[in-house]
């Protein structure tokens, strides 16, 4: 076919004229080759033809070895695109053919198929002496640490130690000159934000300009390294890589990391003061469960494994725990092996899986901890091995939905990265690790809860005697005052009429909230279209009033349906209600009325009550037992004349009762008490004037008859009944508590007769309680029953039953039996993943660990690792320098950019693992050279030298600057301000708090779903992954300091700070420092930026002090102290905002 | 994530991007050499702020109804569900759509009660219209909507893999929630194009989102996630006011003088690109304190366009705030305006019970402000050049879940799109009978970026960087035959 030029020219392009051009030079044809034919073979095809793989025996990295083929011949013939293969499988329709293979790799588009076809039509130019891909095991990372010689330089007298000796080895290559060391005060407010995370106190500062001692700074560095703050502030970077994050889900939900995992923060502070051995740390945060299953202290670590807890899936919280540990300590990207072969590094799928087994059995639990028995209050989140026997299957493509279950892939290393066998030993828990009820405060928690409950039954007794008795006394004078008459009852009940129509009041599905009508109070009220919801639980009242007037008769109806509540959940109408604010304190002339419906699952109910002045009266006869069940919808109708009321439940007349309460005028109010409640409908009218109510049928039991006073004293005497049932219960209780206890923590200690005692002693303590527990609950339903109008199905079954269990306890007594009930020392993180159910069970904990993560451990701390100690020196280079010696400090791998000073990082890497891995060590030999001190900028001439060699600064012949951190730049406003509380640890700042809160930033809660919108601004770390802060400069930053209530709330701290600063600067002055003073003006630049100011910049301020003191005299509202005040003020707002504020220099 | 990871933006764009790129080009010295050293077949180029082709469309009003908005009863009519109302589907001629080859695709993020397939059909509980010149049907929850039918492109034909809210995520980023967190749609168009307004953020978002990320630009960074603005003349943006107490008139000496101390410094040190980019921050930072209040200030607008977007109505009145301040985005060039509408929790759509009511108020809410922009940006023309897309996870089930409710539904529902190109009063793909699967001309949700990225002139291959990739092997595919 004949092709006509043009077209060629406009269907390849760039290609074509890439070609013309490659025929007429020779040596642009190979480099046709090098820029873009190799690029694109090693981007498609290396991964599998190359160093790493050589699938049917080919290899693709030199054009020598595609001449030579694999197992199906050449795969390249020169200037016969005919014959070469390679152009075929890669051009080729037939997916089954085509290279690469289906979901391994992109196709080859038309073009980069015409650039091959054109390349070996042209002859397959390469270059001479093409070399391959050297083996991948040869990779620079993979190789062992071998500490180098340090370089001897020419600039000797620049080199402080070793780490300016390799540092002036390449300045002295490249023909750089390091720029000199920065003035005392940049050094210093460096220093003190590298090491302890804010600026110097400004009078060192200024102290230090004036008479500094030769040894000032090692002195400081010493100090600063021993402050405590220092923890504070290098914890929150491994906080960074280590992924800390506060627990996170959909509202209250749990469904990532762990609650209290703040246990885990604490302790990276604690080891980093401590310097704590580096590789010690890893041990511990890997396997302390198994290294040191009792020690609660360092238990605490493991929550670096707790923080991957994700609810649902087993898959996506493996793959993080393997991904990120791949990341941050092996600093080898390891994720994109779950789906295929490692297209870079020698790591296949199976090694990945193998990586996945070590962490396979891994679950989470929180341990109690003395002082609070309620694990939603506090606990420690650590993992444990509880799943021993759960296969790792590789997945096919990663797909969970398709295991490959024809083998089971137990926890391995890549080959790459191992030197010997690897030992796994299971390791056999000391029995508190595994039953947490033999710790001690343990007992203590449980006694103590136990104890007061006691207390409390041990309070109500008396109460409720005295009770009985009034009752029984009143009792006594009816019985004399009227003899032995007894009325019967009988109430002849009056036809239910036709009801005649009346026009609605209300009539409100909630569509839309009409706040012109309704006003909420208390609780918390949440509106959606078709509902009103109640999300608010315990027992508080909250109330949706009517804002309208309601008719003395009326007929209302609610519709409602209660979700829960932890116990009454009651949801009913109120009306007559006088007070403005029914949640406020009631006086004595307050009253109202109230029928309500309970879900209270100790006696669910209809009651009818009324309000005295504060006091609610519930009488018994006003009350109805129904089965009131959760998640379905009732409605609730009234109908009220005068003091009478009649009260429907889904239609059915329930409780008709005249209320002894006058009535009166008042608001209109549907309420919830202790009840997670939707409002659906409500619907109220004026009641018809036919409409005759049915007359009270409970009467006769008015309490001032003598029917009504006996009801009273039977009831009464039950209530005593049940208060001395209460108390019996709770003292056997404690001894349950105690004995159960008791016997846990002595079960080692003990003789075997010794511990069948105590087995047996635990055991009829347990089962005492237990028979006290059952007759509680029997006398429980008998008041219920005593209560109800009538005794329904479910009340005979409720009392079948609670007689039943006391038989039960009564006949265990006196079973012999071998084991108790453990108190609940320990509760793990349930997961869906493996129960579906909405309550997960408890689960025991297991007496053996595998041992596998003890390994992963060892092997990874090993000093003949050649990763760990080179990724852990990156990440403090890093961030002592804002620039690391391996940029891509997540993937050392071969597909990461190499060091720009291997010698130096591999001088350090065996500088930490000799120290011990100790981490001060590190930062005292990198703050100490020189390296570190450099100014970061100097004259123009040498830096106009500088950066023609090296305008990025690779080789360190200036201080790289950078922001701030931003948690840096809150804690720096705040302790400028003399404000910050630095003070340790502790349970994090909930995101409401944190405006007033002066705690340093790393204290705040941390999550995916609450950040704080300052610390935001300025790049917080992204809990999913932070191997390095970004550092962007984005306008909402100018805003959140410009704006901010914490800049404007610290300004006038700030000011006072000045002052003292200024007698200082200039004491001859004394008391009359005056804002327009230049010692006035300098003492700003140094506590606010930590420098001098210029003189261009003094009388540039001056300008604009003068500028203010003009226009606050022309407005003339202040007088010159306020005047002052506010000038103060706007120049610590301008240097605030200044860029020298948030730079280190 | 750390800027290596961030793509190097050496041209200069505008807006946000250029103050971010200033800042970290002399900090990413070091990575960016190594990148131009290039791996991979093509040497990656930064975007320059301009379209890869000629661009149909300047920029993106992207309304997402988040819980799942039913298709049967929105833009996707089946009779047939009434005809076999109480029916199982194994008792209708419908039967093969619960053959299990044609269900695989659900790819479970969280096995839960909800997501499954609901086998009693549930009639439709709302009436169709037919509107327009095309004549397209609409239900009886959309009129305002419908009135525009003439504009508007709907395709009847999607699908997705996530059964649950994860599908919100998946729908913004073309990935699955399990995949990661990758930077969503708006986020790319951003770094793509840049802005045309050099006083106000290219890329704002409405609306509050609780279930997935707020980060939109992730590994792009944070000058790519969107600016959260609200509907509150008072507080539009985060720390945009003056605290009380300072007034505009020594706040001016403030900031001249704040300016003049840093030029005094950028004379000292002019190769301080983020001293630079800091004062270019302020810059904008202090016009957008006029610029934001200003889109907000609706006096400027008359009363017949605040009747149109329904402001005097309680129940839509949120939203058709939301819908004329983008309108008033849209005019001052902002390129991607992200609306949530009913986001938190799992969304207000997710009507797992009572569809009626749910969808009626959600409708309620959103319809007449929607109409109101569409008719809106028509009359002004912008329409011509703004992609209005309305958007949600999935759809619902045919069938009932519980009594008077649908579940979530991934393997068909609808989407539309109008303006910028796109040809309006069409109908392009389906689903069967019973609005189970898509079964003509199916679209994977990339297929909607896709096309989005088409019409702004950018093509999604190119807009990977380093290391990144933006889609592993579904770039989506433009549907065609909606556009102009």
């Amino acid at each position: 076919m004949n092709i006509p030029p043009v077209l060629i020219a406009v269907c390849f392009g760039l290609n074509w004229i890439i070609g013309f051009t490659g025929a007429t030079h020779a040596a642009v044809d190979e480099s046709l080759y090098l820029t873009q034919v190799k690029p694109l073979l090693a981007g498609r095809c290396y991964a599998c033809h190359g160093a790493l793989k050589q699938e049917a025996g080919l290899r693709l990295d030199t054009v020598e070895l595609l001449e030579q083929g694999g197992g199906s011949g050449p795969a390249l013939v020169a200037g016969s695109p005919e014959q070469s293969l390679i152009l075929q499988r890669v051009a080729t329709a037939d997916v089954a053919e085509r290279m690469p293979p289906e979901h391994e790799g992109e196709t080859f588009s038309p073009a980069q198929v015409e650039l091959l076809r054109r390349w070996i039509a042209d002859g397959a130019a390469r270059p001479a002496e093409e070399q391959p891909e050297p083996d991948p095991i040869q990779h620079w990372a993979f190789q062992s640490i071998v500490r180098p010689p340090v370089p001897v330089v020419t600039n000797q007298e620049w080199v402080r130690n070793p780490i300016d000796a390799f540092i002036a080895q390449r300045h002295e290559a490249a023909g750089l000159a390091p720029t000199p060391i920065a003035e005392p005060s940049i050094l210093l407010r460096r220093l003190h934000l590298d090491l302890v995370g804010v600026p110097p106190d400004p009078q060192v500062a200024w102290q230090l300009r004036q008479s500094a001692s030769t040894d000032w700074y090692n002195e400081m560095v010493e100090q600063l390294l021993a402050d405590p703050r220092h923890g504070q502030r290098w914890a929150r970077h491994w906080m960074d890589i280590w992924r800390y994050s506060d627990w996170w889900g959909l509202g209250e939900e749990l469904r990532n990391s762990q609650k209290h995992l703040f246990h885990w923060r604490d302790w990276i502070v604690e080891n980093v003061n401590r310097d704590r051995s580096y590789a010690e740390m890893l041990r511990l945060m890997l396997a302390a469960d198994e290294l040191k299953p009792l020690d609660q202290v360092d238990l605490r670590a493991t929550g670096y494994l707790a923080r991957n807890y994700y609810l649902f899936n087993r898959h996506p919280w493996m793959e993080e725990t393997v991904e990120h540990f791949g990341k941050a300590m092996l600093g080898l990207t390891t994720n994109c092996a779950k789906c295929h072969d490692h297209k870079y590094d020698p790591l296949s799928q199976t090694d990945y899986y193998r990586l996945r087994a070590f962490f396979e059995p891994y679950h989470v639990r929180n341990d109690m901890v003395p002082g609070e028995s309620r694990l939603s209050n506090n606990g420690i989140p650590r993992v444990y091995d509880g799943w021993l026997d759960v296969p790792t299957y590789r997945l096919i493509r990663g797909d969970e939905k398709q295991p490959d279950t024809s083998q089971v892939l137990g926890p391995g290393l890549p080959n790459f990265l191992s030197w010997e066998a690897l030992q796994i030993a299971p390791v056999s828990l000391p029995p508190a690790a595994w039953q947490p009820d033999r710790h001690p405060w343990v007992l203590e928690n449980h006694l103590r809860d136990a104890q007061q409950t006691l207390t409390q039954a041990q309070v109500e007794l008396p109460k409720a005697e005295q009770a009985t008795l009034a009752a029984q006394e009143h009792l006594s004078a009816i019985t004399a005052k009227l003899g032995s008459e007894h009325e019967s009852a009988g109430n002849e009940r009056g036809d239910a009429l036709v009801e005649e129509v009346a026009a609605p009041l209300i009539d409100d599905e909630f569509t839309a909230l009409n706040s012109e009508q309704w006003q909420l109070l208390g609780g918390q009220w949440e509106h959606q279209p078709g509902v009103l919801l109640q999300n608010q639980d315990g027992p508080n009242h909250a109330a949706l009033r009517w804002l309208g007037e309601l008719p003395s008769d009326f007929d209302a109806t609610l519709r409602f349906r209660i979700r829960g509540g932890s116990q009454w959940r009651s949801v009913g109408i109120s009306f007559d209600e006088s007070q403005v604010d029914p949640l406020g304190a009631a006086t004595a002339e307050d009253s109202a009325q109230s029928v309500y419906v309970s879900a209270y699952s100790g006696g669910p109910k209809v009651q009818a009550s009324y309000r005295q002045g504060a006091q609610w009266n519930y009488p018994g006869e006003a009350a109805v037992a129904k089965n009131i069940e959760l998640d379905r919808s009732y409605e609730l109708r009234l109908q009220v004349r005068g003091t009478l009321i009649n009260v429907f439940l889904d239609q059915e007349l329930v409780l008709t009762w005249r209320s002894p309460l006058a009535r009166r005028a008042g608001f209109l109010q549907f309420t919830t008490f202790d009840a997670l409640a939707n409002i659906e409908r409500i619907h109220v009218t004026k009641l018809p004037a036919n409409i005759v109510l049915q007359e009270s049928q409970t009467k006769e039991l008015d309490r001032n008859t003598l029917v009504g006073a006996k009801w009273h004293a039977d009831r009464a005497a039950l209530e005593s009944q049940f208060a001395h049932a209460k108390l019996r219960w709770a003292q056997a209780e404690v001894e349950s508590v105690r004995q159960r206890g008791t016997a846990a923590q002595q079960m080692d200690a003990a003789t075997t007769e010794l511990r069948q005692a105590l087995v047996e002693s635990a055991v009829q303590a347990e089962r005492a309680a237990e028979l006290e527990a059952a007759r509680l609950a029997l006398i429980e339903v008998e008041l219920r029953k005593f209560n109800a109008p009538n005794v329904t199905d479910e009340l005979k079954q409720q009392l079948e039953q609670a007689t039943a269990r006391v038989q039960t306890a009564e006949q265990k007594l006196h079973e012999t039996a071998t084991s108790f009930t453990p108190l609940v020392g320990a509760k793990w993180s349930a997961t869906r993943f493996l129960f579906s159910g909405k309550d997960d069970p408890t689960v025991e904990y297991p007496a053996t660990s595998t041992g596998r993560r003890t390994a992963l451990a060892n092997w990874l701390v090993d000093p003949r690792h050649p990763l760990t100690a080179r990724v852990a020196v990156n990440h403090l280079w890093n961030r002592h320098f804002g620039q690391p010696l391996v940029p891509t400090v997540f993937d050392f791998g071969r597909n990461g950019t190499p060091p720009t000073h291997p010698e130096l990082l591999d001088w350090l890497a065996a500088e930490l693992i000799e120290s011990g891995w100790s981490m001060k060590h590190l930062h005292r030999l990198i703050v100490n050279s020189a390296t570190y001190q450099m100014a970061a900028a100097t004259s123009p001439e040498r830096m106009s030298a500088g950066q023609a060699i090296d305008p990025d600064n690779h080789l360190y012949w200036r201080r790289p600057s950078g922001r701030m951190e931003s948690q840096v730049v809150r804690d720096t406003l705040l302790e400028l301000a003399g404000q910050l509380d630095d003070s340790l640890g502790g349970p994090p700042i909930p995101a409401d708090q944190q405006a007033k809160s002066r705690r340093r930033s790393l204290y705040f809660f941390h999550s995916n779903n609450d950040r704080n919108l300052f610390l935001t601004s300025f790049d917080e770390a992204s809990v999913l992954e932070c191997y390095r802060r970004e550092q962007s400069v984005v306008p909402q930053q100018a805003l959140a300091l410009a704006n901010s209530e914490l800049t404007h709330e610290v300004i006038p701290q700030i000011a006072d700070r000045i002052i003292v600063m200024a007698k200082t600067v200039e004491p001859a002055n004394g008391e009359t420092v005056d804002v327009v003073s230049e010692a006035w003006v300098r003492s700003a630049f140094v506590v606010v930026l930590g420098r001098m100011c210029t003189d261009a910049e003094l009388s540039r301020c001056q300008q604009a002090i003068s500028q203010w003191h003009a226009q606050e005299l022309e407005q003339g509202s202040l007088d010159t102290t306020g005047r002052s005040r506010k000038i103060v003020g706007n120049l610590i707002w301008v240097l605030l905002n200044h860029n020298d504020f948030v730079t280190v220099r | 994530m750390h800027r290596d990871q961030y793509p190097h933006r050496r041209q200069v764009l505008s807006g946000f991007a250029a103050l971010a790129a200033a800042a970290m080009l002399q900090r990413d010295g070091w990575a960016r050499s190594a990148d131009e050293r290039g791996r991979g077949a093509e040497i990656w180029q930064p975007p320059n702020g301009q379209p890869h082709f000629p661009a149909r469309a300047k920029r993106v009003i992207w309304l997402f109804m988040n819980g799942g908005v039913s298709h049967m009863e929105s833009f996707d009519p089946k009779p047939m569900l009434n005809k076999y109302a109480g029916k199982t589907i194994k008792e209708t001629p419908y039967a093969d759509v619960q053959d299990p080859a044609k269900l695989a695709l659900e790819r479970l993020a969280v096995p839960d009660a909800n997501g499954n397939q609901r086998n009693e059909l549930y009639p439709l509980q709302v009436g169709y219209q037919k509107y327009g010149q095309s004549g397209i049907e609409v239900s009886d929850w959309f009129p305002h909507i419908a009135l525009n039918i003439d504009d508007i492109s709907v395709v009847r034909s999607m699908w997705t893999t996530d059964s649950n809210h994860g599908a919100q995520t998946q729908f913004h980023s073309g990935r699955h929630m399990n995949d990661g967190s990758y930077p969503n749609l708006g986020a790319w168009v951003n770094y793509g194009l840049g802005s045309l307004n050099d006083n106000l953020p290219q890329y704002i978002s409405f609306g509050n989102r609780e279930y997935w990320n707020r980060r939109d630009g992730h590994y792009l960074g944070p000058a790519h996630d969107a600016v959260p603005l609200r509907v509150d003349p008072n507080q539009p943006l985060d720390f945009a006011k003056r605290p009380e107490g300072t007034s505009a008139e020594s706040r001016k000496i403030g900031v001249e003088l704040l300016r003049d101390l840093h030029q005094q410094q950028a004379v000292q040190t002019p190769d301080d690109n983020a001293l630079s980019a800091r004062i270019a921050a302020y810059e904008l930072a202090f016009r957008m304190q006029q610029s934001i209040p200003e889109v907000f200030d609706f006096s400027q607008e008359t009363e017949e366009t605040r009747k149109l977007y329904g402001l005097d109505l309680p129940h839509c009145q949120a939203f058709g705030h939301q819908m004329l301040a983008a309108r008033r985005l849209a005019e001052r060039g902002v390129r991607f305006i992200q609306v949530q509408h009913g986001a938190g929790g799992a969304g207000s759509w997710d009507a797992h019970g009572a569809l009626k009511s749910n969808h009626t108020s959600n409708a309620l809410a959103v319809d007449q402000p929607i109409g109101a922009l569409l008719t809106d940006l028509k009359r002004t023309g912008l329409l011509d050049d703004t992609l209005v897309v309305f958007a949600t996870e999935f759809g619902r089930t045919p069938g009932s879940q519980g009594s008077d409710g649908r579940d979530h539904h991934i393997f068909g529902f609808s989407v539309w799109m109008a303006g910028g190109g796109v040809r309006g009063g069409t109908v392009h793909g389906s689903t069967d009978e019973i609005g189970f699967h898509a079964v003509e001309d199916r679209h994977y949700v990339t297929d909607i970026h896709a096309t989005i990225l088409h019409q702004l002139g950018l093509d999604s291959r190119r807009l990977e960087i380093p290391g990144r990739k933006r889609l592993e092997i579904d770039h989506g595919q433009v549907i065609r035959p909606i556009l102009l």
